[in-house]
């Protein structure tokens, strides 16, 4: 099944919807622990961190950009078999392409599980007290059910509606929280080395994770959109976003006190107060706002795999429900395996170094592959391209 | 998997295509299709056969002037009797008189049974000459019918006050007389196998996407079904997702309202026998605008828009937000007002969801027994339901007053939707958040708004996506969304529904 043959006009990504995939695939549970991560290495030079991490992003999904522009209309599963296999062999492709659509599918599908059982250790322990995490965890995956059952369309434009929910609230908790800022926190302005920048970042890089989602959407992208314009301004608006929240963070705090707190985000949120005294303490409504949040990172990620084994497998919509609804009983167990939140972030940690490997290393080794075929085979060319 | 899917799939179809072939059958198409003879005799018999010899048939017979027989057929109570009578046989047995046809405005022929019967039982008269194969239609459609009112669901402070009625060629009217357009389309059809409903598609070529239009007539035209009372059977059977709450085909009551849709490229079909005409495709913002927007200034109007969307908001999230609040979130409400409530909450046995959905049960009973009740007392019974049964229920304790003042604003912020049937959906939902409130506070009620959400983004109506134009996001239809951008700055029509004119005026001819 190709993506994108005779699909009408409005079931294409547009560009804006391209980047609202990004940018609230990204932003996610990671903000909540970014800024001790992120301080932790550099100190009082932790907002350094978003705006190098994000260097790296743009890199990355500019390569994966291109691999969407070499290969139109077909998503990593599709251009995988292309670039594994040749023209003699086509079932060459298939075979060499399973273990990277493996590599992928698995790190999507249990940074799913992560990413709601973070959630679920939040809620649990900051609004719904009496409640079960496992509930939570439930109600979350039946939401990632849910928009499963849907077209890629419809995912682009939840998103989209989304969008404005998960921007605001940070927005608004960074801007009012420099009310309270102690500027001198974030002084000296700069005393890292580039080792312990490059250590930071590594902290820290659990918050980029998720543009990997494009790998997919990407081709379903509107002929006339730039995909690389679509990346670089998703990742634009998360590096300004997490910039803020960094320095907020630092400033009102310090980074010797955001070391000891597991949710510095939100203890920031409930610094905060709001105008006019409508709400006393908002970090309830914060987290409520924030369900959006982490929905549409787990929904995404979810909603990759589900529709990656719908391409593998050559099967129709009904076949991605029915596997939707299956693949929710292990990810639950998988999301409970972490004993307690320490090995919870030992796991987001592993998951970071792994997104690190998917978001670098595959694009770049498909890169390679395909600049070698083309040298290779220079007068079949056409036929490599597919 | 699929293959057994879609097997099973072609079994439905197939069974359902035999049963409206039976079905069908049953009707009008039991009216076997015979010529008509030369002979008046057997042709009056051959109709009192089809017709079953209905005691309404009204048969005269007489002689036209050249001495032949002839008769004519019509039903009592449907056919004006002074047209008749003046115009078919007084004219036809006048010796002077030089023709030999009746002198009727609206006159058709035909020798098939069938189109005869069709005729007689939507109110033409039928006369038919003897030695002729041919009998003459005449329209002499005249029952007693309702006069153009102003509408009872939708009403403005400013702009025209005339609504649509019963007849359906009254109501094209009412739209021609606003649209003098001649690329103003207007397309006959008939559906209902027994009640043989007369139904106008209206669309301006050159402006509505032709392939839109041919979707909506060709849904239309599958309608097999067996009758058609409202244009809510229509409505209903031609929609893209049968099962969605919301409602994907406008629909209204105003003229006016359907000519200015018709000009955004939309499409409005009009159903002979009700005042409420359709309007596809429908999107998200039919919930809170309303003709009147166009007609006041823009600036009330983009309030007015504002207010409207609050309110709907507040319709569909305050019992649930109190619910939430009280019982999960305390810590986020004002220290004196939580203070305050808890007192007004200290008699009250009942945690809040059950208190919420009593009072909520409680309004819902009054609403509905109010439009219910012969016109006088209505207003009556609201007023005692929710004065003294409000205020009985605080001083007995069971409910708090918060919880009075929570449920009277719901109330009164349903009904300033303009449009009632969208309006049913969120009273509709109101009862599911409640629940999902009292269960998760406000996680549930975030876990219900991205369902609803996901749900919407899904909804399309006649292929043009139901959050049009938030998302897909369009920047041209969010001038005319939430604020109404002032109508000099409206130059161009929304793009959303796919137009073929994007102009609608020109800027330069209309400076200051």
């Amino acid at each position: 099944m190709s993506a994108g043959k005779g699909i009408p006009e409005h079931q294409t990504l547009s560009l804006w919807q391209q980047i609202c995939l990004i940018t609230s695939t990204l932003i996610g549970v990671g903000v909540l622990t970014l800024p001790r991560a992120t301080s932790s290495k550099l100190f009082e030079g932790g907002w350094v961190v978003p705006i190098v991490g994000s260097t790296g992003a743009f890199f990355s999904l500019w390569l994966i950009a291109r691999l969407s522009r070499r290969f139109p209309e077909k998503t990593f599963i599709e251009y995988s078999q292309i670039v594994w296999g040749s023209v003699k062999w086509p079932r060459l492709g298939r075979w060499l392409s399973i273990p990277w659509i493996t590599i992928y599918l698995l790190y999507m599908y249990l940074s799913t599980g992560i990413a709601s059982r973070l959630f679920g250790e939040v809620v649990v322990t900051s609004v719904l007290l009496n409640t079960p995490i496992e509930v939570i965890i439930i109600t979350m995956f039946m939401l990632a059910l849910v928009l499963c059952w849907h077209e890629v369309e419809v995912v682009a434009r939840v998103n989209e509606l989304l969008f404005p929910l998960i921007l605001l609230p940070l927005l608004f908790i960074a801007l009012a929280s420099f009310q309270k800022a102690e500027w001198s926190n974030l002084l000296p302005i700069f005393r890292g080395t580039p080792r312990s920048v490059i250590e930071g970042v590594y902290e820290g890089i659990y918050s980029y994770s998720g543009f990997e989602i494009m790998f997919m959407f990407f081709a379903f992208a509107h002929k006339n959109t730039k995909k690389e314009v679509a990346g670089f301004y998703g990742i634009l608006i998360a590096m300004v976003i997490y910039t803020l929240i960094v320095g907020a963070s630092i400033s009102v705090f310090g980074y010797e006190e955001l070391q000891r707190v597991t949710w510095p985000t939100l203890e920031l949120v409930k610094t905060t107060q709001v105008p006019g005294l409508i709400l006393e303490r908002i970090e309830s409504a914060f987290l409520a706002v924030w369900v959006a949040a982490v929905f549409t990172t787990v929904a995404n990620a979810y909603y990759v795999v589900v529709f990656g084994l719908r391409q593998l497998l050559h099967k129709d919509i009904i076949f991605q429900r029915v596997i939707a609804t299956v693949l929710f009983v292990p990810m639950f167990f998988f999301a409970l395996w972490p004993q307690n939140i320490v090995e919870i972030f030992h796991v987001t940690s592993y998951l970071g170094l792994s997104s690190l490997v998917i978001n670098l290393a595959i694009p770049i080794i498909y890169w390679i592959v395909i600049l070698l075929k083309d040298w290779m085979f220079k007068p079949e060319r056409k036929n490599v391209d597919g | 998997m699929s293959q057994f899917w879609k097997a099973w799939q072609k079994r439905k179809d197939t069974l359902q295509e035999k049963g409206l072939k039976d079905h069908a059958n049953k009707s009008m198409e039991s009216v076997s299709d015979l010529r008509l003879t030369t002979s008046v005799d057997e042709n009056i018999s051959l109709i009192e056969y089809q017709l079953g010899k209905s005691d309404d048939l009204v048969v005269r017979r007489f002689q036209v002037k050249s001495g032949k027989d002839a008769a004519i057929i019509f039903l009592d109570g449907m056919v004006d009797r002074n047209i008749i009578s003046d115009f078919i046989i007084r004219h036809m047995t006048n010796p002077n008189s030089t023709y030999d046809d009746p002198a009727t405005n609206e006159m058709d022929s035909t020798d098939g049974l069938r189109q005869v019967i069709r005729n007689i039982l939507s109110g033409s008269a039928v006369l038919m000459i003897q030695g002729s194969s041919n009998a003459f239609l005449n329209n002499t459609r005249g029952w007693d019918r309702r006069s153009v009112e102003e509408p009872q669901t939708e009403s403005v402070v400013r702009g025209p006050r005339d609504g649509f009625c019963e007849t359906l060629c009254v109501n094209s009217a009412l739209i021609r007389f606003r649209l003098k357009d001649p690329n103003l389309r207007v397309r006959h059809m008939v559906v209902g196998q027994r009640t043989q409903t007369d139904i106008y598609v209206m669309y301006i070529e050159g402006l509505a996407h032709p392939p839109m239009v041919q979707e909506i007539l060709s849904r239309i035209e599958r309608l097999n079904m067996d009758s058609v009372l409202e244009s809510g059977y229509i409505e209903q059977m031609i929609q893209d997702r049968r099962w969605s709450p919301f409602p994907q085909i406008q629909n209204t009551e105003r003229p006016d309202k359907v000519v200015a849709n018709l000009l955004e490229g939309k499409v409005g079909i009009l159903v002979d026998g009700t005042p409420f005409g359709l309007i596809a495709p429908a999107v998200i913002s039919q919930f809170y605008q309303s003709p009147e927007d166009y007609y006041e200034r823009f600036y009330i109007a983009t309030l007015i828009r504002f207010i409207r969307v609050i309110s709907i908001s507040i319709a569909l999230l305050l019992p649930s937000l109190y619910i939430a609040f009280s019982a999960f979130h305390p810590e986020m409400i004002p220290s004196r007002l939580v203070i305050a409530m808890a007192a007004g909450r200290s008699t009250v046995p009942f945690p809040s969801l059950i208190e919420a959905l009593f009072m909520e049960l409680a309004i819902e009973i009054l609403r509905e027994a109010s439009v219910r009740l012969p016109g006088p007392i209505g207003p009556t019974i609201g007023i005692v339901g929710a004065l003294v049964v409000g205020e009985a229920a605080v001083s007995a304790g069971l409910v708090s007053p918060v919880m009075v003042i929570i449920v009277a604003v719901t109330t009164i912020g349903s009904f300033a939707s303009p449009s009632y049937s969208a309006a049913i959906a969120i009273r509709m939902l109101r009862f599911p958040v409640m629940l999902l409130a009292g269960m998760f506070g406000l996680y549930g009620i975030m876990l219900f708004l991205i369902v609803i959400l996901i749900h919407l983004s899904s909804l399309k109506s006649f292929g043009v996506p139901y959050m049009t134009p938030l998302s897909p996001l369009n920047l041209s239809g969010m001038k005319d969304l939430f604020i109404r951008a002032p109508h000099h700055l409206l130059n161009k029509r929304p793009t959303m529904f796919h137009v073929q004119d994007k102009i609608r005026m020109r800027e330069e001819e209309n400076k200051e």
